[in-house]
């Protein structure tokens, strides 16, 4: 049995459908993160949870209990928002004191906890301060402090850090997963930053359009994404537009614009003889060659470009019926340097790395 | 900005000699009244050949000014209590409310701050003729409450537009029933438009005097109208005395309001 269980929740707002049988069974201390672009209905779901909105359809159970008839000062989450929510006429030691005050524990009791939480988000001190007197890094860790104080069994993060520059958001992701590993607390977080779900989660529902497109570890999802979207919004990706020639027992070939075919390619979604499909390849899980290239996994082309990014460089490179991919090798690669515009060279791949696409 | 005060040369002379004329248009009126109050002349002349005590001897020698001026005390204190607590529940619907017609709604509440007070006190004279309140407590009351509470509404919103609901879904998630995360995170923080409501209420109380005249009886009289009928008897320093009075405590209070406001923003 799962620890938390999101049982097909559908939310609709009018006429807008937020969130369409979302499904999700999340294991007691995983870091689960929702990412997606905004709309795309992974905050609603975090609201659900919350207690904030009631699903139009669906169930939330949390250890086998269904917790939507719990009011949300009932269901004991802990939430940090992604605005800054600190009480601000309290100190920063009245702000995590708070949930206990409102549990009325006792004041020892409370002291202690209070002490332990500020400690472990390394603001030790600090107690006397006002939020206002604080950074967002710093007012942020305030409301992890006290979003954990009362131990709750699930931790709702709303991406908590996009209010933040990019030097101080990491350094608060570190700070987010060493808490994690700590604490042992059950995660959902939410985030449009793929750079973040990647870093944090232990696995990673892809939100589109109010549906789950794919939920896995990070590395699954690079390696093997289910779908277009997924594909596009997890790593770098080229997509070169073609149609299915033929679907055998071994995958799809397609025919690009001027004749080249090619054989056996792992085709998702639901592909027909004559239908349009896209061949996705990653810049980094591509490689440039002067000779032949692998039979069925290369492609001739002509450079367009060398851009120099420091550790890697990224070649534009033009296929023989025009489309632009780009190509990265790291620094070091021994064709680097030698590249020159108008080059006639060859992309090659594994043949894992190539995914087809179909479109609908 | 468009005009740079620094740069403006032999004209930053003329402007600021046109805001000391405004400023002097706006308080000699006042400054000639405290002067009058201490005067030793009877008929009000300026300036005063002599200063002297005497009228406020004479003003707290006598028991109906004292009388009037705990009427307007009480009515003052009533009314800014309901204008607050009014001012807080209609300014929770008009900033967090979704329904329709919220638009319209506001523009009702703030309709007494547009229209002449004289017609507001003409309909309600007459209203209260039919249902008995005119010169009584609750007549002058509700009088005075419907011109408080758009200056109630107008300082709550204002201060609950800045404060994001956010966090009091956050103490709501911290444990705290709807009820007690607004009264003991919402309501502070926000502590600072209340305490302003309160002042102004209590001010457009303490110195109304058109509405006042409507309801005033005999045995129950504010301050403003016995001010009001005592001059147009007898045109005695007391009066004099007895404004100074009714505007130190505005200015005190004003004072107060600016130094709320000055606090919040540090």
């Amino acid at each position: 049995m799962s620890y938390l269980h999101i049982n097909g929740i559908r939310k609709v707002f009018g006429d807008v459908v937020a969130t369409d049988h979302v499904e999700l069974e999340i294991a007691q201390g995983e870091f689960m993160t929702f990412l997606g672009p905004s709309g795309s209905g992974k905050s609603t779901t975090l609201y659900i949870v919350a207690g904030f909105q009631d699903p139009t359809a669906g169930d939330i159970r949390l250890r086998g209990q269904s917790i939507l008839n719990i009011p949300s000062h009932k269901r004991n989450i802990g939430m940090v928002f992604q605005r800054y929510t600190l009480f601000p006429h309290l100190s920063v030691a009245e702000n995590v004191a708070f949930p206990l005050r409102v549990r009325r524990m006792n004041r020892a009791e409370i002291d202690d906890k209070v002490r332990r939480a500020l400690a472990l988000v390394r603001l030790d001190g600090l107690g006397e301060r006002m939020p206002a007197k604080m950074s967002g890094g710093q007012q942020q860790r305030v409301a992890l402090a006290r979003a954990l104080v009362y131990d709750p069994p699930v931790l709702l993060m709303d991406e908590p850090l996009s209010a933040l520059d990019k030097k101080l958001r990491e350094e608060i992701q570190h700070e987010i997963r060493r808490i994690h590993q700590e604490t042992g607390v059950t995660i959902l977080y939410v985030t449009h930053d793929q750079e973040e779900a990647l870093r944090l989660s232990d696995r990673i529902a892809v939100f589109n359009q109010g549906k789950i497109e794919q939920v896995g570890t990070g590395p699954q999802l690079y390696a093997s994404p289910a779908t277009r979207f997924v594909a596009d919004f997890v790593g770098d990706s080229a997509f070169l537009s073609g149609q299915v020639q033929d679907m055998t027992g071994t995958g799809a070939t397609l025919r690009f614009a001027d004749g080249t075919m090619l054989r056996d390619l792992p085709l998702h979604g639901a592909g027909r003889p004559g239908g349009a499909a896209d061949l996705m390849l990653r810049p980094e899980r591509i490689d440039l060659t002067p000779g032949r290239g692998r039979e069925g996994a290369s492609l001739p082309v002509t450079v367009e470009d060398v851009t120099f990014l420091g550790n890697s460089s990224t070649i534009s490179a033009r296929t023989p019926w025009g489309e632009v991919l780009a190509v990265r090798l790291t620094f070091g690669h021994p064709l680097l340097g030698q590249v020159r515009r108008g080059d006639r060279l060859t992309v090659q791949w594994q043949a894992q790395d190539a995914h087809a696409f179909a479109r609908d | 900005m468009l005009m740079n005060f620094d740069k403006l040369g032999t004209w930053r002379w003329v402007l600021a000699g046109i805001a000391v004329l405004m400023a002097l248009f706006l308080l000699l009126p006042i400054v000639f009244i405290v002067a009058l109050s201490f005067g030793d002349s009877r008929w009000l002349i300026f300036p005063p050949p002599g200063w002297t005590m005497r009228w406020y001897h004479e003003l707290f020698a006598d028991p109906r000014w004292l009388q009037s001026a705990w009427t307007s005390a009480r009515i003052a204190v009533v009314v800014m209590v309901l204008s607050v607590i009014l001012g807080l529940l209609a300014s929770f619907a008009l900033v967090r409310g979704q329904f329709r017609g919220r638009a319209v709604l506001r523009a009702f509440f703030l309709t007494p701050m547009i229209l002449p007070v004289v017609i507001i006190a003409v309909a309600l004279y007459a209203f209260f003729l039919r249902i008995g309140l005119n010169g009584t407590f609750t007549g002058f009351v509700a009088a005075h409450l419907i011109v408080a509470l758009p200056f109630s509404i107008i300082a709550i919103t204002g201060a609950l537009k800045t404060f994001d609901p956010a966090i009091e879904d956050a103490a709501i998630l911290c444990g705290a029933h709807p009820w007690e995360a607004r009264a003991r995170v919402t309501l502070p923080a926000i502590s600072h438009g209340v305490f302003s409501a309160a002042i102004f209420s209590f001010l457009i109380s303490w110195d109304e005097v058109v509405l006042a005249i409507f309801m005033a009886s005999p045995t129950l009289q504010t301050l403003p109208v016995r001010v009001w009928t005592t001059l147009r008897q007898d045109l005695t320093p007391v009066i004099a005395a007895a404004s100074t009075l009714l505007v130190l405590l505005t200015v005190v209070l004003m004072i107060v309001a600016a130094l709320i406001r000055k606090g919040k923003s540090r």
